[in-house]
């Protein structure tokens, strides 16, 4: 049971890192709570699921989604925070507030307020041995997740664009007196954080074979407080975080069998990280 | 120039007092009834249904010549199942749209909150599905609201029934529970436990999720496979309902489920799919009873909506027609229809006979319905007047 446990609460853990990466890098950059980038997450549910009844194939479908959600979090940037930069960093905060009710509202009309059913076949079968069984959606998420920290580490370490993210998080504007295209960093910071949160949505749709209009509420604040848990900007510690987070819920509800919310969770390792680590697991004062 | 403004003020004076005349003259041809719903949010689903089937009714009555010559008049709302607007809907059907009677197509948040409204007012209200104890009774004075009246049963006695069924006749002697956390779910799962402890079965394990908001019922389910129940009872609505079901086929758990009529939606026969074969429901609708008010609403619900009725929708259907039923007993006068339904007996109901009301509580048999081919079918029927004699509150 134990192992099942784990596997449910890594699984719950790699989707809520995927959500949350997006969110710390956008952060690390910018300094703005993009909270409507879980607005983002359910876009790329209901493109990864439309595309999916289109064309029929999860995998593409994914790639859709993911491609969508990319799109929109660059517009977003765009036109909505890049406008904004010279302001206290409270107008986009509330701009992105807004946003995210508005996008909600906008699913529910688009689509209707019904759950939609995401019901792909991955093609890849169940694993099972004894009694432990890690289904299909669960190696999916498992897979999807890895690949995509792989990526983004290779990515931040190996290239010269990785390098220029990472020295614009750590001071934009010496960045931009060494060559370094703020603008365009921004940009790249955007479509990677849209496409992981996007590809969250689609996992998400699949694993739970719902989709409908508030599913990023929760997410929503969710992933704030494991990117605080984790230490604003810093990306190991958000996946560590996001992780840890999964974990503990599946622990608590499967194995101390306390019954109190799964979404207290996240909030009481916060105020707890806060208090004696102030700058977050991974995070430096 | 002036003659003709003056021509112009007549004109429009009276095409005001002709349409004011007119208005007054279709009040008082219509029999006005008043409706709400969650027609839309989180609950739409549920709200669409008791619309249409409502609708349904309607059509029936006014087909029939409606009630003594006059025709019905459905005044619907949608409360979005948010408790404020139904209070501002209760007050709008009294004060503005002058109704006889209400009808409740929704759960228990916005009804609860109306019934002391309508209780006040004398005005009765028929419930189609609101399960919370609140809506037939005032929990501040501790006496019965006489003038609201439910179709639906209380969950204790739903989960009571639940219970017979699963010990009686599948014969399960180690059971786990999990439920929803609202007054619903607690509601029936301590009628559940209640029922199958005294039969002699044993509760391996309770849990409560969160309601709304969990999706991820695996902790619960591999926690509940450790015990290796033989059934595991399952309260919740249409989306939970199927995440569970979906879920526990996953992980391989072979325990019979039990679910309740919160499950008893098409929605959740889609979002569960294929894992839903098998799944018992204990509900408010029998699609195999043979009677002609079942079998005709059932065809007449496909042929309009080219959809399956659910509970819902026929509870809702019932507590219409027993509306209706009233006041063409003893025609419009509040007060006469409350008398009416105070003395309902063996009343032939969508969703079964009901017998009487004993302090707004209907007092009719429970259906066990199962998930075969897709769809819910007649499994067996509760009637063991033990279990189905809803409690007397005092």
């Amino acid at each position: 049971m134990l192992l099942q446990q784990l596997a449910n609460g890594i699984a719950m853990g790699s989707v809520y890192a995927l959500v949350s990466l997006g969110l710390t890098m956008v952060y690390g950059i910018l300094r703005i709570l993009h909270v409507a980038h879980a607005g983002v997450y359910t876009l790329g549910a209901y493109i990864g699921l439309f595309s999916f009844r289109l064309v029929g194939d999860f995998w593409v479908s994914l790639l859709i989604g993911m491609a969508g959600s990319a799109v929109a979090g660059y517009l977003i940037e765009r036109f909505l925070y890049s406008p904004l930069l010279h302001l206290p960093r409270i107008a986009p905060l509330i701009v992105s507030i807004g946003l995210f009710i508005a996008l909600e509202e906008a699913f529910r009309i688009v689509a209707g307020p019904h759950t939609l059913t995401y019901n792909a076949r991955i093609g890849i079968g169940d694993l099972s041995i004894g009694s432990f069984r890690l289904t299909e959606t669960q190696i999916l998420i498992l897979f999807v997740t890895f690949a995509a920290l792989i990526f983004l580490w290779a990515f931040l370490t190996k290239t010269r664009t990785g390098l220029a993210m990472r020295a614009c998080a750590q001071d934009a504007e010496t960045a931009s007196s060494f060559g370094v295209n703020v603008k365009a960093i921004i940009a790249v910071n955007f479509l990677f954080g849209s496409a992981m949160a996007g590809a969250a949505g689609v996992l998400i749709g699949v694993y739970d074979n719902q989709v409908w209009p508030t599913m990023g509420a929760i997410p929503a604040y969710k992933a704030l407080a494991i990117v605080v848990l984790g230490g604003l900007g810093n990306i190991p510690g958000t996946v560590l975080a996001a992780i840890g987070v999964g974990l503990a819920e599946t622990f608590f509800i499967g194995i101390l069998a306390i019954p109190f919310p799964r979404d207290a969770v996240a909030f009481i390792a916060m105020i707890l990280v806060l208090m004696f680590k102030p700058y977050g697991l991974l995070g430096k004062a | 120039m002036r003659r003709l403004r003056l021509v112009g003020i007549v004109f429009g004076f009276s095409a005001f007092l002709l349409f004011f005349i007119a208005g007054l003259g279709q009040a008082q041809d219509t029999i006005k009834i008043g409706f709400f719903a969650p027609i839309t949010g989180p609950a739409a689903a549920d709200g669409m249904s008791a619309k249409h089937a409502v609708e349904l009714g309607l059509k029936e009555v006014n087909d029939a010549g409606g009630i003594k010559g006059k025709k019905v008049e459905l005044i619907t709302y949608d409360d979005r199942l948010n408790p404020q607007e139904a209070v501002a809907i209760a007050n709008k059907l009294l004060e503005r749209d002058k109704v006889v009677g209400v009808v409740s197509g929704s759960y228990s948040g916005p009804t609860r909150v109306t019934a002391p409204i309508f209780q006040k007012a004398g005005m009765p209200m028929v419930a189609g599905y609101a399960v919370h104890p609140d809506v037939t009774w005032d929990p501040t004075q501790k006496k019965p609201n006489d003038f609201i009246f439910r179709n639906g049963y209380l969950g204790e006695v739903e989960g009571a029934a639940a219970a017979e069924f699963a010990v009686k006749n599948l014969k399960a002697k180690k059971i786990s529970i999990i439920s929803m956390d609202n007054d619903f779910g607690r509601a029936i799962s301590a009628g559940f436990a209640a029922r199958a402890e005294k039969l002699g079965s044993a509760i391996l394990t309770k849990q409560m999720y969160k309601f709304p908001g969990e999706k991820d019922f695996r902790p619960f389910l591999t926690r509940i496979k450790e015990g290796n129940p033989d059934l595991i009872f399952a309260a919740g609505y249409y989306n939970e309902g199927a995440s569970i079901v979906r879920q526990a086929k996953e992980l391989g758990i072979t325990a019979q489920i039990l679910g309740e009529e919160g499950f008893d939606s098409p929605k959740f026969l889609e979002i569960a799919g294929p894992a839903a074969e098998g799944v018992i429901i204990a509900t408010n609708l029998d699609r195999d009873d043979p009677r002609p008010v079942v079998q005709n609403f059932l065809s007449n619900y496909r042929k309009a909506y080219n959809e399956d009725a659910d509970m819902v929708g026929a509870s809702s259907y019932d507590a219409f027609m027993i509306l209706v039923n009233a006041i063409a007993k003893v025609g419009t006068d509040p007060k006469a229809i409350q008398k009416a339904l105070l003395e309902t007996k063996d009343y032939n109901g969508l969703t079964g006979m009901i017998s009487r009301f004993i302090q707004g509580e209907v007092v009719k048999p429970v259906q066990i319905q199962v998930v075969k081919g897709g769809k819910f079918r007649r499994l067996a029927v509760i009637d063991n007047p033990e279990v189905i004699t809803p409690p007397t509150k005092q």
